[in-house]
């Protein structure tokens, strides 16, 4: 149930064609063809630029808990678009979709984030297109 | 004034000249703007030793010996956070976040052993330093920060006049800089209120207050005087990070774009006027004018870009890479007139390995034309002699409305060398003196230090400048091309702080990657 809801927010941003504000190629870093999305809780989130840093442990099948590394857009476009620091404490439940990084699973770049109810976050930084 | 006429006013005069000797004299000497507030415009520096230690010290390793600038000798710190200065002063080779290039934060920033700029009108005061090319944007026009509550490392700073004095508020501080090279600190509690009294033409009285409960038991003041530097034309540049880098080994020379190259024969330069025998783009609404006339492009602008950033060319996207509109009016054909070595280069800077070698992935400046199109916002500043632009990616232009020649040869600058002029309703800017080391985009366009860049900004409403950049570089190109662009103002927002270096986690990751290639090419080999 969770999973399918945030598939559907996943698709709702991408064609929203938001974000992107990236200082660098994202290709370079993250890898377009492998797409990841996890659920976990919130245990930071580093509020900054050029790009912001949301860390989750993600529980895998096995029991395994794994701190994600998820990069969203600049600090600077999530305040633009409204968000503070208040608004994401640590304990958060969160649905990520995103691509996984070149350097393999435990990073990876953010496309969608929606909170346990449904309710969507924000874009993150990845491939997008346009920029704010 | 003719005394017989008025004895008792002249009187009256003589006797208050003698009460108030200073600042009578001081205040009919210094000089004023139109508005009639001190004009602090100029290039300043403290030149004493507050950087070293704001307290009374004798030198250690790099930091000169001096008087302290604190009003009542030392600090009055909480015992625990003595304990913490100690403690960073004895780690201070490896702590100071200066040491790494980070920002200095304010009010560090203003007794570096640096020079700065002050540009004014009535609406703000901006600072731009040549260290690092940082700047500080005060706001003076009574409006309320738009972004209240926003922790950085440079603070929020709205300033008033009060008589002949500015006073700036600063607040909303992060507790990572310090306030001088000894480990002298503050958390993000520290408020501030500067005052900058013009003393005399050439000398600014720079008062500082800090409060901060969290690691202080009273506030305290600190005061030092800023000297105009009359033998220096202009800021130049001191860009920290790129050159802690280049020391490291970790930002590699390219020898067919920087400066200086080895000598190319027969490379003749380019007519780089030919933006000018475009036909300029026709206003559609009323803009918007300065008390004489001249267009006004001041304000809070971002450029709609197409995705420049990413490629200047029209491309689909996919693989990762996002699509582009395509920037280019010319060339016809709207591709870049590549010669041959530099379009085989740009296609091996598009793939994943040489992500790490775009200068902006490290943070670095992103160079003309590049500035207005990096994904964050600018602020121009319209002042009497120069169009200042302060991009939100930490980064400045003084465009120089006087100067009629360009810096001599040898020095080369990461944002170049720029002289503007209006040519009716639009201004024109030339700028040379590039060193070589940018990129036009994350998808590797080519640039070298043999580019010069003209640029016309032409309002067309009262919301937007159409922007035009034709860049001439004999060595990488076969002619002349441009790009065209609108900025959009925005009245109601303002800029913010890009501390980009300081948590860069992405260059680590690239690094991997290019290191990964490295070594399977090393295997393959």
């Amino acid at each position: 149930m969770k999973k399918t809801a945030a598939s559907i927010f996943a698709i709702c941003c991408l064609l929203s064609g938001k974000a992107a504000l990236a200082h660098h190629s994202f290709s370079a870093e993250y890898d377009a063809d492998i797409p990841v999305e996890i659920v976990g809780k919130v245990t930071e989130m580093k509020w900054s630029n050029p790009h912001g840093w949301i860390y989750l442990d993600v529980e895998d099948e096995n029991g395994n808990v794994v701190n994600w590394a998820m990069e969203t857009s600049a600090a600077n476009s999530l305040i633009r678009r409204g968000w503070r620091k208040a608004d994401l404490p640590p304990g958060t439940v969160l649905v990520i979709n995103g691509w996984q990084a070149r350097s393999g699973p435990g990073t990876g770049n953010i496309r969608s984030v929606t909170f346990e109810d449904g309710t969507r976050l924000f874009a993150g930084s990845g491939p997008s297109g346009s920029e704010d | 004034m003719n005394s017989r006429s008025c004895p008792g006013l002249v009187l009256l005069l003589s006797l208050l000249v003698q009460i108030f000797p200073a600042v009578s004299a001081n205040a009919q000497n210094l000089p004023r703007t139109e508005s009639g507030m001190p004009d602090l415009q100029g290039i300043w520096m403290v030149g004493n030793s507050a950087f070293a230690n704001i307290e009374d010290h004798g030198a250690r390793y790099g930091l000169p010996a001096g008087l302290g600038v604190v009003e009542g000798g030392a600090l009055p710190y909480r015992p625990e956070a003595l304990v913490q200065r100690d403690a960073n002063f004895a780690s201070r080779a490896v702590s100071d976040p200066y040491n790494r290039c980070f920002f200095p934060g304010v009010p560090r920033i203003m007794y570096l052993d640096f020079p700065f700029q002050i540009f004014q009108t009535d609406e703000n005061v901006a600072i731009t330093f040549e260290w690092n090319q940082v700047f500080r944007l005060i706001y003076t026009n009574g409006e309320p920060a738009l972004y209240d509550g926003i922790e950085s490392w440079m603070g929020n700073s709205r300033g008033r006049w009060e008589g002949d004095e500015l006073i700036v508020t600063v607040k909303d501080f992060n507790d990572r800089s310090w306030l001088d090279s000894s480990g002298n600190f503050h958390s993000t509690a520290m408020q501030l209120t500067e005052r900058y009294r013009m003393l005399d033409a050439d000398t600014i009285e720079y008062e500082v207050t800090v409060e901060d409960p969290e690691v202080f038991t009273r506030p305290w003041v600190m005061r030092m005087n800023l000297h105009r530097q009359t033998d220096r034309e202009r800021l130049l540049e001191y860009q920290c990070q790129a050159e802690l880098s280049e020391l490291n080994g970790d930002f590699e020379r390219d020898e067919r774009t920087w400066y200086p190259a080895p000598p190319q024969p027969g490379i003749a330069a380019f007519d780089a006027d030919a933006v000018l025998d475009l036909p300029l783009p026709e206003p559609t609404g009323e803009i918007r004018r300065l008390p004489d006339g001249t267009p006004d492009i001041s304000g809070y602008f971002s450029a709609r870009s197409g995705g420049a950033n990413y490629g200047l060319e029209k491309k689909v996207g996919g693989g990762g890479a996002p699509p582009t509109q395509g920037v280019i009016i010319d060339p016809p054909e709207v591709i870049l007139p590549y010669q041959d070595w530099a379009r085989v280069e740009a296609d091996d800077r598009y793939l994943p390995h040489r992500g790490y070698d775009d200068p902006t992935a490290h943070c670095f400046v992103a160079g003309v034309p590049r500035s207005h199109y990096v994904p964050s916002p600018f602020h121009i500043l319209q002042v009497d002699g120069f169009v200042v632009v302060l991009h939100e990616r930490m980064s400045w232009r003084h465009i120089d409305m006087n100067r009629s020649q360009h810096l001599v040869d040898n020095i080369r600058l990461w944002m170049g060398d720029s002289i503007g002029h209006w040519e009716g309703d639009t201004l024109v800017v030339r700028s040379s003196n590039f060193n070589g080391k940018t990129w036009l985009n994350e998808a590797g366009d080519v640039l070298t230090h043999a580019q010069s860049v003209v640029e016309t900004f032409t309002p067309v409403s009262d919301t937007e400048i159409i922007y035009r950049a034709t860049v001439s570089d004999p060595l990488a190109y076969t002619r002349p091309w441009t790009i065209e662009m609108p900025f959009i103002r925005a009245d109601d927002d303002e800029l913010l702080e890009v501390a980009c270096l300081e948590d860069n986690n992405d260059l680590q990751h690239l690094r991997d990657v290019r290191d990964e290639y490295r070594a399977a090419q090393a295997q393959e080999n």
